[in-house]
């Protein structure tokens, strides 16, 4: 399903997958229900993963500079 | 039964097209994938019952996947995940209410993609670095009067100057990556948002709008300009459907 997507970490990609599909798009309004149960929870899961995964790089990336 | 809505299609002589992929296609939970259309703009469903309709973050991924699938034969406007409508006929309601809007936003992304970039740096060794610079700066700049040359006042002065400078010269770096960034934008003709200094960590946080044939040279643009700031981290990701570039709000 994902075969097009260029990424370096599977992790970030899913990362920036839920940020796009639950913080951005098309936002419905008036009489329209639009959100339904646990989403908060779900986007409060990928606030806390946003903060892991830039530890992740910055050990990552602090690495690779030490080995050049 | 309610509606949940993926996103609004583009579908000028083409609804056979995506009726026949919606075929193929389930929907969250399992349902039928259908389109609710009216004259060039369709909308992507299927029925939910709300009341027993539990949202976990695979079901988010599995409705992303979705979106994805459909962005890669159709012009498409993404839909935020739980969107919920409460039947058909309010859906084709608020399409006719808004079918102006929705043709503007789907024009402005015809044919096109968006990427992600994310910037990272090590920020304790990048503030180093500048420290020591803006030290030198400093230490070139500023003569102390003899009566203040020891006091608190100085201290303090000298602190904020510390900190203003390296701030500045953190906006100057990051602003060279970004003008580094904008040449090959401007020459893929791409429409672009940055955000600056997002944290620490994150120095720049980007998307970007292009033609989907111009994708390899902007991967190939983002690579080379990594090479020139070898203490940076860049992350890339993409092809996304245009989330980032859907401005409309619908009533």
């Amino acid at each position: 399903m994902y075969d097009n997507v260029i990424d370096r970490s599977k992790d970030i990609t899913i990362l920036e997958l839920l940020d796009r599909v639950l913080n951005k798009g098309v936002i419905l309004t008036g009489d329209i229900v639009i959100s339904v149960a646990d989403v908060d929870l779900v986007y409060l899961g990928v606030k806390l993963m946003l903060s892991s995964v830039e530890t992740m790089e910055q050990l990552k990336a602090g690495k690779g500079i030490a080995e050049k | 039964m309610e509606k949940l809505i993926y996103s609004l299609v583009s579908v000028k002589n083409n609804r056979e097209a995506l009726n026949a992929l919606l075929a193929e296609m389930k929907g969250i939970s399992g349902g039928d994938l259908f389109v609710v259309a009216t004259d060039e703009v369709a909308a992507v469903v299927s029925d939910i019952e709300r009341s027993g309709f539990a949202t976990d973050r695979s079901m988010a991924i599995e409705y992303a996947g979705l979106i994805e699938i459909m962005s890669q034969q159709f012009t498409l406007l993404p839909v935020r995940f739980g969107s919920v409508m409460e039947s058909s006929d309010k859906i084709l309601k608020m399409l006719e209410r808004n079918y102006h809007d929705i043709q503007q936003n789907l024009q402005k992304v015809d044919n096109k993609c968006e990427f992600g970039l994310k910037i990272l740096c090590d920020p304790e060794g990048i503030m180093a670095d500048l420290k020591g610079k803006t030290e030198a700066m400093i230490n070139t700049n500023v003569t102390p009067s003899a009566e203040s040359k020891n006091s608190v006042y100085r201290e303090w002065v000298n602190k904020k100057l510390h900190e203003h400078r390296l701030e500045e010269m953190m906006i100057t770096f990051v602003d060279s990556v970004i003008a580094a960034l904008s040449v090959s934008l401007v020459r893929l003709n791409a429409i672009h948002k940055f955000k600056k200094l997002v944290t620490a960590a994150t120095i720049i946080d980007a998307v970007f709008l292009l033609d989907k044939e111009k994708k390899e040279i902007l991967i190939q643009s983002v690579e080379e300009i990594e090479k020139q700031f070898p203490g940076l981290n860049f992350i890339l990701t993409g092809p996304w459907p245009p989330y980032n570039f859907v401005e409309i709000v619908l009533k």
